[in-house]
């Protein structure tokens, strides 16, 4: 179902509770045209930005902004299950246009204690051209290497993406999206994947569709490899709902869950719960400390099928 | 070399007088016995006036014993009043309590407390514990205060009660019987076993305090464990005590004696705790209003290591924010910070500690309301 790009600290809406911002509405006309759908990566990411992100242990995250162009952040993580990191992140815009966008064009690279690099490099090459490339290792050995190009039309979004080519091992696995903008509300694409190893070659075709309304967007995936399928709604301005189906053939199982986000800005403070058909349920607080510029991250996660419990405490600073 | 060591005591202890029948002549020659002795001394009874909701019992503040008296002011100002007059040392198991409480307190999973007064003599209080390495847990406690006034905020007799939803039981009876003279009940039970049962009385006098405590006592097994505290006013800084500890099971009975002593400074008091089962020093220092500072040095000679920890808190009311730090011997690095969240009764606590030396991690915190 395409490939999951994790960085660590993206720019996006988990780290920006409070951006002045509206929030990117695909819903707006301009010229009487149809907008552009964006990229298929995004087209769940609304949903899943309600949800609460996972946290265990300690976490110490320290952002500093060299220039417009240069980011520097220090993540130190103490943890009881995995071993504890320490994380050094670096971005390099290439244009300081884009403040908060996510696709700002920029090269991202992030390195572990333990060795592991993950790299990220976003070119506009074009008005309508972009290219990505992702290298990621864990300790010394590459894990993934890939490189996406993506052609924005004016109502639709075609990208191509060559992901692990391996020469000597003669394995490859390529993917292609296309989504066109059908009406005001509705988009419509789909994503063929084709991958080639040694021993055997296939290919799954996936369809999306993705409708909004001012308040509320309805994406669904489908195709030989599962379904997902996600419902995002703005109930008022302080809280956001979202839910979300998955279903894997592989795997042979579904999941659904419930998420919804809660802002109160005059405390300062965003609370994020989420429930599962798995049993778990957790919730995520993050609370600003003005005069201060840190921000204190609180979170407990309880799967009670397993009868586990992950808590986590984080401050971001800067 | 074992019988060195008990002549030496016996010179200091005819000093100040303790009850001559001490069993110092005792032979304990045998490594087996030794090592039964000590391990069967017992330990103390849960104190009752220990601040938040730990473990064990938990008087609220307020309903339970007067703190330590002599402080600073305290003995000086007795001083300037009558010089013949010493205060009251306090009781045996308090002489180490001022520095134990500048040290965090462990604590890891979600904890969500919850204190309710039903009314000037009821109080009722619910825990809730989600732990991440063991199981969780729900606790329900009263507390139920009397109508006898012994002193400005004393009232007896004091019943504290802590049920978990296991069925482990721990109940506690403290009462004033005579001027001077207070006694407790306390009971612990396993889910639906006794493990501790436990009478004890203590007589305050002028300068001195003694208190006789029996514990887990067996009619029909015919085993129990006497224990036996004594401490002594010397000067208005100065005060010195000892325990015995008799305990017989059928087969076999021993005694551990130790000794303590207590200097109070102007802003500082230092302890010792001397006996066969090991030494425990201790010192705590006010630095100012909001720093306090505890060094405590541990040494058991029953699992042969010691251990050094330094603790400090600091205060600042300003902020409603207590936080406290401890670096350990054994390589343990702890800090616990607690914050009241003003207007609401409300109060959040963030602990973590971190053991370099096994490379363990374990963070928590809890809530507390009301």
């Amino acid at each position: 179902m395409g490939s999951v790009l994790a960085l660590s600290s993206s720019p996006g809406h988990q780290n920006w509770p409070f951006s002045p911002d509206p929030p990117p509405s695909h819903w707006d006309r301009r010229d009487g045209r149809l907008p552009n759908p964006g990229s298929f990566h995004s087209l769940h990411r609304s949903c899943k930005d309600v949800f609460p992100q996972q946290i265990e242990g300690v976490k110490m995250i320290l952002n500093k902004t060299l220039s417009s162009f240069f980011k520097v952040s220090h993540t130190l993580h103490l943890s009881a299950v995995s071993p504890s990191y320490y994380r050094f992140h670096v971005e390099h815009l290439q244009s300081d246009d884009y403040s908060k966008d996510k696709d700002a064009p920029a090269l991202i690279g992030e390195m572990d204690s333990s060795g592991s690099l993950n790299a990220h490099a976003l070119l506009h090459l074009n008005e309508r051209v972009r290219a990505r490339t992702v290298f990621q290792t864990q300790q010394s050995q590459f894990v993934t290497w890939q490189f996406e190009t993506e052609y924005r039309g004016n109502d639709f979004t075609a990208a191509v993406t060559v992901a692990n080519p391996d020469v000597p091992r003669e394995s490859v696995i390529l993917v292609a999206h296309f989504l066109q903008s059908v009406s005001s509300g509705l988009v419509l694409g789909g994503e063929l994947v084709y991958h080639r190893g040694r021993a055997e070659e296939g290919g799954i075709l996936t369809l999306a569709g993705q409708y909004s309304r001012p308040n509320w967007v309805a994406t669904l995936n489908a195709g030989k490899g599962g379904a997902h399928a996600s419902y995002y709604h703005r109930a008022n301005k302080q809280i956001q709902v979202g839910v979300e189906f998955e279903a894997s053939t592989r795997t042979q199982e579904t999941t659904t869950s419930f998420g919804y986000q809660m802002e109160l800005p005059e405390a300062n403070m965003v609370f994020r719960g989420m429930i599962n058909s798995r049993c778990i349920i957790g919730g995520v607080l993050e609370k600003r400390l003005t005069p201060l510029p840190a921000t204190l991250i609180m979170g407990a996660f309880v799967n009670h099928r397993g009868d586990k419990l992950q808590v986590g405490l984080g401050i971001n600073v800067g | 070399h074992v019988k060195i060591i008990y002549t030496l005591r016996l010179s200091v202890s005819c000093v100040f007088n303790v009850d001559s029948q001490l069993t110092l002549s005792h032979p304990l020659t045998s490594p087996s016995r030794m090592g039964s002795v000590l391990a069967a001394s017992s330990p103390n009874p849960p104190p009752p006036t220990s601040g938040g909701a730990a473990s064990g019992l938990t008087v609220p503040p307020g309903f339970g014993m007067p703190p330590v008296i002599p402080s600073s002011g305290e003995a000086s100002g007795q001083e300037q009043e009558d010089d013949s007059r010493l205060p009251n040392p306090g009781t045996f198991d308090e002489c180490h309590r001022k520095c134990k409480e500048v040290f965090p307190m462990q604590m890891e999973g979600v904890r969500l407390f919850v204190n309710k007064g039903l009314s000037n003599h009821f109080q009722v209080n619910h825990t809730l514990l989600l732990s991440t390495t063991g199981d969780s847990t729900y606790r329900f406690g009263a507390t139920y205060v009397g109508t006898k006034q012994m002193g400005p905020a004393e009232f007896f007799p004091v019943m504290v009660g802590d049920i978990d939803n296991s069925g482990s039981l721990n109940a506690q009876i403290i009462h004033q019987i005579a001027n001077g003279v207070r006694s407790k009940l306390a009971f612990q039970t396993q889910q639906q076993k006794f493990v501790n049962w436990q009478c004890d009385a203590e007589f305050k006098g002028e300068d001195y305090t003694a208190t006789v405590t029996i514990g887990n006592p067996d009619v029909l097994v015919g085993s129990g464990i006497v224990v036996t505290h004594y401490l002594q006013s010397i000067t208005p800084a100065l005060a010195l005590g000892g325990e015995l500890v008799y305990h017989s099971r059928p087969g076999e009975e021993g005694t551990v004696m130790s000794l303590a002593g207590r200097y109070t400074g102007s802003n500082y008091i230092a302890t010792l705790t001397l006996g066969s089962a090991g030494a425990h020093a201790s010192y705590y220092h006010k630095a100012n209003e909001q720093l306090q500072v505890g060094v405590e040095l541990e040494a058991s000679t029953r699992m042969q290591d010691t251990s050094v920890s330094f603790g400090y808190q600091l205060d600042v009311p300003k902020a409603n924010l207590l936080f406290k730090g401890s670096v350990d011997s054994n390589w343990v690095v702890g800090a616990t910070l607690e914050k009241k969240l003003l207007p609401l009764p409300l109060s959040l606590v963030l602990c973590t500690f971190l053991n370099h030396q096994k490379n363990k991690f374990q963070c928590g915190f809890g809530v507390t309301i009301g």
